[in-house]
């Protein structure tokens, strides 16, 4: 994001020293991938035999609970009508392409798959809302942004893509294709959101909508995913998707923990995943 | 951006996080229940697996009739999950219990809970501490239900390491620097349980205590990183976001999958 410095930061610390102190957290992330890479090919040695032999079960399983689990704040900003996925852009105006049936009866991604694909599908959305924010705000359409408010966008859109990869690398060891656009139900009315932002708070909220969203879901797949490697996962990517909503509820003045208990009622149902 | 608040405006958007909270609460005490009957289940169905899979003959046979699976007395043919279960619900209590102690130790100095204290920093103690009390709260009825004691101490490991932080504690940085600490160390436990305990209620009861660990850590990162800067005045709500430098947006979330290389052991905080 192009932040415009209208104002020098008023502080003691110098950008130097908060970046070293960054860097030895990004050393830390790097220690921690290995252990998720392993954790993840156990997870694809494990998921084709599991999902082809409770993918009925599963599904029937994960259509039940549709009535419980609920699009929230993003189901509530999207028609029934959008079917339609987009590729990550970098242009200032996103628009939806790849059009599928929501239903997608013919889906290759199946039980476990399912769930699978949707994450990655969701993080590409998030992907794709962060990098229209930057497009928007290279653009000047959002006012000024804050420094700080720039870092924000590009790290977290680095760790969804992070865990876009993460998820796809499951897809492409089971011999399906990985998610590369955002095959859901509700990305039009998303994009059509973010299309239509003027400042930082418009997309912070935006943006919030969508990792409380990431988590609510994250946390319905610890409890339903049924091999071990994808329950880990599932719950180690969800208290990431968790502290980027705490810092952007605190950017906009909200309470940044609000809930004592992360839910599932803002989860995005598998039956949102149009691919 | 909106202007800072004040302290009063502060509780008011605590008050409509308890609003917020309130609701969430209800369906916590469902899931919870929940949770609970979904374990008993289990433990019934393990329990007639296991008295037939494990007759005393076979157990003695395969030799694993000892210390550990005598403990569990007359429980011992519900052997595989529920005790391992009860431990992990004990632990997260006593981790729980710790963190509601320390807080509240915490609010007794000056600089976090009195006169001289940031009115945010107090107002996120006074929640945070609530908060865990939820989840220990949580984490006990669960063992209870499901034939276990409540864990009321605190977590047995690092209770002694907070007792000798606590002297030393000379500022604010000193008590986030072990706030984070125990909230890092939590909801590793807890990510990691997610993948030890046995049915699916209780592994969505972990992960949804996990995902509050973890926002807790990340606004003590956002605050430690500007009390190391010497800008306390920024940890207001809204902060000043023009005011921040940039590498202050993304120092509440490190990593892009959170570790479980510090968790507790399951059996860590188990009553013994």
């Amino acid at each position: 994001m192009m932040a415009r410095r209208d104002k020098a930061p008023e502080m003691a610390i110098t950008e130097g020293e908060l970046l070293s102190m960054t860097n030895e957290l990004d050393t830390m992330h790097r220690q921690t991938f290995p252990d998720v890479r392993k954790t993840l090919d156990e997870f694809s040695a494990n998921v084709v035999a599991i999902s082809t032999k409770q993918a009925t079960a599963r599904r029937n399983f994960l259509m039940g609970m549709g009535g419980a689990v609920l699009l929230g704040t993003v189901a509530a900003c999207t028609s029934s009508k959008s079917n339609s996925g987009t590729s990550p852009t970098t242009s200032s105006a996103i628009t939806p392409s790849g059009s599928t049936s929501s239903s997608a009866p013919s889906s290759p991604y199946t039980g476990d798959l399912q769930v699978v694909a949707l994450a990655a599908a969701l993080e590409n959305l998030a992907v794709t809302a962060y990098k229209g924010a930057l497009a928007a705000a290279s653009a000047g359409k959002l006012g000024t942004v804050p420094p700080a408010v720039a870092t924000f966008v590009t790290t977290a859109m680095a760790q969804h893509m992070d865990h876009a990869s993460a998820w796809n690398g499951v897809l492409t060891k089971a011999k399906l294709p990985a998610i590369t656009g955002t095959p859901l139900t509700i990305t039009a009315d998303q994009v059509a959101m973010l299309n239509a932002a003027k400042s930082v708070p418009d997309v912070a909220r935006l943006a919030l909508s969508l990792e409380n969203a990431a988590a609510d879901t994250y946390t319905f797949a610890a409890a339903n995913v049924t091999d071990v490697g994808g329950i880990m996962t599932a719950a180690s990517i969800q208290p990431v998707e968790t502290m980027h909503a705490a810092i952007l509820s605190f950017i906009l003045g909200e309470y940044p923990v609000p809930l004592s208990f992360i839910g599932i009622d803002k989860a995005v149902k598998p039956s949102a995943l149009t691919a | 951006m909106q202007q800072p608040i004040d302290e009063r405006q502060f509780v008011g958007l605590l008050e409509e996080s308890d609003d917020l909270q309130s609701d969430a609460m209800k369906t916590a005490r469902r899931d919870l229940n929940e949770y609970v009957e979904a374990a008993q289940q289990a433990r019934v169905e393990n329990a007639a697996q296991e008295s037939r899979l494990f007759t005393p003959s076979r157990l003695a046979a395969a030799g694993v009739v000892g210390a550990g699976l005598a403990a569990y007395g007359a429980s011992a043919a519900f052997a595989a999950d529920v005790p391992s279960d009860v431990m992990a619900l004990q632990t997260a209590a006593g981790l729980e219990n710790l963190a509601v102690f320390t807080y509240k130790t915490a609010l007794t100095l000056p600089f976090i809970g009195g006169s001289s204290a940031n009115g945010v920093v107090k107002a996120f103690a006074m929640k945070t501490m609530a908060q865990h009390t939820e989840h220990g709260a949580a984490f006990n009825a669960a063992a209870v239900k499901l034939g276990g004691k409540a864990q009321t101490a605190t977590d047995p490991k690092y209770t002694p390491i907070v007792s000798a932080a606590v002297p030393k504690i000379k500022g604010p940085a000193d008590v986030v620097g072990l706030a984070i600490t125990l909230e890092d160390i939590a909801a590793q436990t807890y990510v990691k349980d997610v993948g030890l305990v046995s049915t699916s209620e209780l592994r969505q009861l972990f992960a949804s205590v996990a995902g509050v660990e973890s926002q807790h850590k990340a606004i003590l990162l956002a605050v430690q990183a500007l009390l190391a800067g010497g800008a306390p005045q920024l940890i207001a709500l809204p902060p000043d976001a023009a005011k921040l430098p940039a590498a202050a947006g993304k120092v509440g979330f490190p990593v892009s999958f959170y570790p479980t290389s510090m968790a507790a052991p399951v059996n860590e905080g188990a009553v013994k």
